[in-house]
């Protein structure tokens, strides 16, 4: 896909690739229902992303993991047994297909067994570390980078990576630490194979390929399903995930309290580091949406809301980064979406500033009158029907809040009804509500 | 010992260092008579490099891969059968009397050679007639003029995706990895290019070439243990390259660092200059591990018909000296061989501490060398290969005497040779131990 886009103006590039996904290449439908379904929801969501009028607000259930426990599961069987995975997104995805224009598929229902091969330190995951019946997972959050590593971070980042990261947050690859400066092999290639002559350092290879081989047998699944959806007539929006560069910080290296730490104690360091990750999460970030030719790149955003950073630290810290990752992502026709988890109202000056169309945000605790107001103008929104509602209220209720939603933000296109985040612990009926919110009163003349 | 290593000064490192070398742990000598020996043999090395006057001049027999033919096999037997390799090198001990012995740590393992197909070179069998004596090394642009920027940026994303694809052809598939995979996004996106079968089998490679040289590896400990306790010391506690000729050999070839050198100086000197600490630490590293002090550096590009005085002082000689002191400064001796020749550099590498260096001469005239370098380095050489290889031993012995004459006044010479000898009449070996005994012994 690279190819054919070189050369090409961003609009060009956006042009293509949505035109592919807008026709469904590649996509072998199940019937001819499902197609003209798939171009339906299709047309109705790229009008959204590009502040046009469709027919009516497009509906995504925030579903979490909510088809596990539909199915008569829970997220632990879903996690380690692959069918029921399967067959649980399924069966939600038949019940509720007149119900919905987009949802997520399985792919962040990781693999249990892959995770305890591993002995990976950033999840607890029911039945391991969490009680058996939890429905989601729990970032351990840690300073598995040390305040004094910024230099070796910068020097040589994959090293670093490799050699001291990878061993603290994945326990089997502890024996990574023995590995020497894989820089050092530049020009003396059979250095590589020195510490291979080690046993635990084989061993923690092993469990790589152990991983990856379940992994595999994961993919299959998931993949499966999600050609499934495609053929149902499903359109997949989420292309690459990626994370902004002061998250990728302060979420796993440095954890919360050492992020702010260091912006007060060696800012100028913090800066050079986000600077190098900015670099490298573009290079990333394309790279992937190359060669998975997805049309969207998300990002779930963690550490710039309204109450962890002032504005002052915002405007210095995590936006100009996640702007240039932003602005790349654009120049190469790529669309961006953003999760602003947590509160954005003393955001939306800043991160409205884009051509228009290109971006959408969803927001969680944000007032959408506002975003409306301020975003809307360039960005399409995403939003926000509560949790606790989704959850705990009754179906009129979370009728009469999605009205009002479309009442403020539906005016003139540019909105998408969702969930301010997902509701694993909801109902059927309260999912349902929504698309009758939008039927009844999203549609647009 | 009582003092913090890093309190220890350079001169108390290395006297740690020589301790350790004349009285190597865990090594039980087969006789007392070895054991005297031994410490005869490392203390007359001792004084050598510390340019103080020994019992005679020591030599170094410059075997290379002779072991293997002497024995009746040859390089491509030993490179894939450590069985033979082991019989080889221990008759070797078994059969000359020798000051030092070197064993064969650079007979690599076909086996793991070929299990990666490695590039860089051809050897016996593989590239080269079956019974070839040595290696031939492929040189090629393996990282190419554009590509520096990102090698410095981010090292070893470069190593994993580009570099060693390149030279080690199992390694193909790390082409594809995504770039600098285990660090921006999630560690879990490192693992999912395990989910790849072509990206396992890569792997299952390494674990398969690291498990050959495990054994590969304990071949060449027993050779160097066997030496050792027959009261032989080992004179190599690993080796290393000048940062120059890291980039200059396997990474930008020849042709490239010279284009480099006018083009863009600069990206050489940036490279360079990453390079210095990585090496330091890697041989610390080695010679920590080993009971010998003595770290090899063959020397390449540096050598007087490759490049200009002015292009050696800046490109070549500042980046080894801050190796050589590196070193120097953690106790270990360099023994740094200039191949080929050296004659316009003397004055300029008379510029290390005295006597912390040993200089190994290949083509230099050793009486040049020894007027430049005298006073501040013991030198080492340099009977020619093709007199060794079609010499008769009186020829041989007496090339040997007049070395002595030369350069051996009052100590600070190891005789040697000017290259291998990788096949040819032993008696040429053993007349220069005769040699060293007739003329070189000091009053």
């Amino acid at each position: 896909m690279g190819d054919n886009l070189a050369g090409k103006t961003r609009e060009e590039k956006r042009e293509e690739r949505l035109r592919n996904w807008l026709r469904g290449e590649g996509i072998k439908f199940r019937s001819v229902r499902a197609r003209q379904a798939y171009q339906e929801r299709a047309t109705r969501l790229m009008k959204a992303l590009l502040l046009q009028k469709p027919d009516r607000v497009p509906v995504m259930l925030p579903i979490g993991n909510f088809p596990a426990y539909y199915a008569g599961g829970n997220l632990k069987r879903a996690m380690y047994d692959y069918r029921f995975l399967r067959e649980a997104w399924t069966r939600f995805m038949e019940d509720f297909k007149d119900e919905m224009d987009a949802f997520h598929g399985p792919g962040l229902v990781h693999s249990g067994t892959v995770l305890e091969i591993l002995n990976y330190r950033l999840y607890k995951w029911p039945g391991h570390g969490l009680g058996d019946n939890v429905n989601s997972y729990q970032f351990v959050e840690g300073e598995y980078m040390k305040a004094d590593e910024y230099p070796a971070l910068l020097k040589d980042p994959s090293d670093f990576a490799l050699r001291v990261l990878l061993p603290r947050v994945v326990g089997s690859l502890e024996p990574l630490r023995h590995l020497p400066a894989f820089s050092s092999l530049l020009g003396m290639p059979m250095r590589l194979v020195a510490p291979f002559t080690r046993p635990e350092v084989r061993s923690a290879f092993k469990s790589l390929i152990d991983a990856g081989k379940e992994m595999a047998i994961w993919q299959k699944y998931v993949l499966g399903f999600n050609r499934d959806s495609l053929a149902a007539g499903f359109p997949m929006l989420r292309g690459a995930m990626a994370v902004a560069p002061f998250d990728t910080i302060g979420d796993s290296l440095r954890g919360t309290q050492g992020v702010i730490m260091d912006m007060y104690r060696q800012p100028e360091t913090l800066l050079e580091a986000i600077d190098m990750i900015t670099r490298l999460t573009i290079e990333q970030t394309i790279s992937t949406v190359r060669d998975s030719g997805g049309l969207m790149v998300s990002f779930p955003l963690h550490k710039g809301d309204d109450t962890f950073m002032s504005d002052k630290q915002f405007e210095k810290f995590y936006w100009p980064s996640l702007k240039k990752v932003i602005d790349a992502l654009i120049e190469e026709g790529i669309m961006v979406f953003l999760f602003a988890e947590g509160k954005y109202n003393r955001r939306l000056e800043y991160i409205r500033d884009f051509p228009k169309g290109w971006v959408s945000w969803q927001f969680d605790q944000t007032d959408m009158a506002n975003a409306k107001k301020i975003v809307g103008q360039t960005c399409c929104i995403w939003g926000n029907v509560p949790t606790s509602i989704m959850c705990t209220g009754t179906p009129q209720e979370v009728k009469e809040y999605c009205r009002r939603l479309i009442e403020t933000c539906a005016p003139g296109g540019g909105y998408i009804l969702t969930g301010g985040a997902s509701a694993t612990e909801s109902n059927a009926a309260n999912f349902r509500a929504m698309m009758a919110a939008a039927r009844e009163y999203g549609r647009y003349q | 010992m009582e003092k913090q290593w890093s309190e220890m000064t350079p001169a108390e490192k290395r006297a740690a260092r020589f301790a350790k070398w004349l009285a190597p742990p865990g090594i039980k000598f087969v006789s007392r008579r070895a054991e005297q020996t031994y410490r005869e043999r490392v203390n007359r090395l001792i004084k050598t490099i510390t340019l103080q006057t020994p019992d005679r001049v020591p030599v170094i027999l410059p075997m290379g891969f002779f072991p293997a033919f002497y024995a009746g096999s040859n390089l491509k037997n030993v490179m894939y059968d450590y069985r033979e390799l082991r019989r080889a090198w221990k008759q070797v001990i078994r059969d000359f009397d020798m000051d030092v012995f070197d064993p064969p740590a650079l007979v690599w393992s076909a086996r793991a050679f070929e299990m990666l197909d490695y590039k860089l070179y051809q050897w016996p069998g593989h590239g080269l007639a079956p019974d070839a004596s040595s290696y031939q090394y492929v040189e090629g642009e393996y990282l190419k003029a554009g590509e520096y920027g990102a090698m410095l940026e981010n090292p070893t994303d470069f190593g994993l995706r580009v570099f060693l694809p390149r030279v080690l052809g199992a390694l193909q598939p790390f082409q594809t990895l995504p770039p600098s995979s285990p660090l921006a996004g999630m560690p879990m996106s490192y693992v999912m290019s395990f989910s790849r079968p072509e990206i396992r089998r890569a792997y299952q490679t390494l674990l398969k070439a690291g498990r050959e040289l495990e054994k590969w590896g304990r071949a060449v400990r027993d050779c160097r243990r066997a030496a050792v306790k027959a009261g032989v010391p080992v004179l190599r506690g690993g080796f290393t390259t000048a940062p120059f000729d890291t980039l200059g050999d396997s990474l930008r070839g020849t042709q490239g660092i010279i284009m480099d050198m006018y083009r863009q100086p600069e990206k050489i000197l940036e490279t360079v200059e990453r390079i210095i600490p990585l090496t330091i630490a890697s041989a610390v590293a080695t010679a920590n591990a080993s009971e010998c002090p003595i770290i090899s550096i063959p020397l390449h590009k540096g050598e007087d018909g490759f490049m200009s005085r002015q292009q050696y002082e800046k490109f070549y000689w500042p980046s080894l000296k801050r190796v050589l002191t590196g070193l120097i400064n953690e106790g270990i001796v360099p023994l740094v061989f200039a191949e080929g020749r050296y004659a316009s550099r003397l004055e300029i590498i008379r510029d290390i501490p005295r006597g912390s260096v040993i200089w190994w001469f290949e083509q230099t005239d050793l009486a040049l060398a020894r007027k430049y370098l005298g006073d501040i380095a013991c030198i080492a050489g340099n009977v020619p290969a093709s007199l060794l290889v079609t010499g008769n031993p009186s020829q041989v012995k007496d090339y040997c005497r007049r070395i002595i004459e030369s350069a051996g006044q009052g100590g600070g010479l190891i005789l040697n040779g000017a290259a291998f000898m990788h096949r040819g009449n032993p008696e040429n070996l053993r007349v220069m131990m005769e040699a060293a005994r007739e003329y070189g012994t000091y009053r």
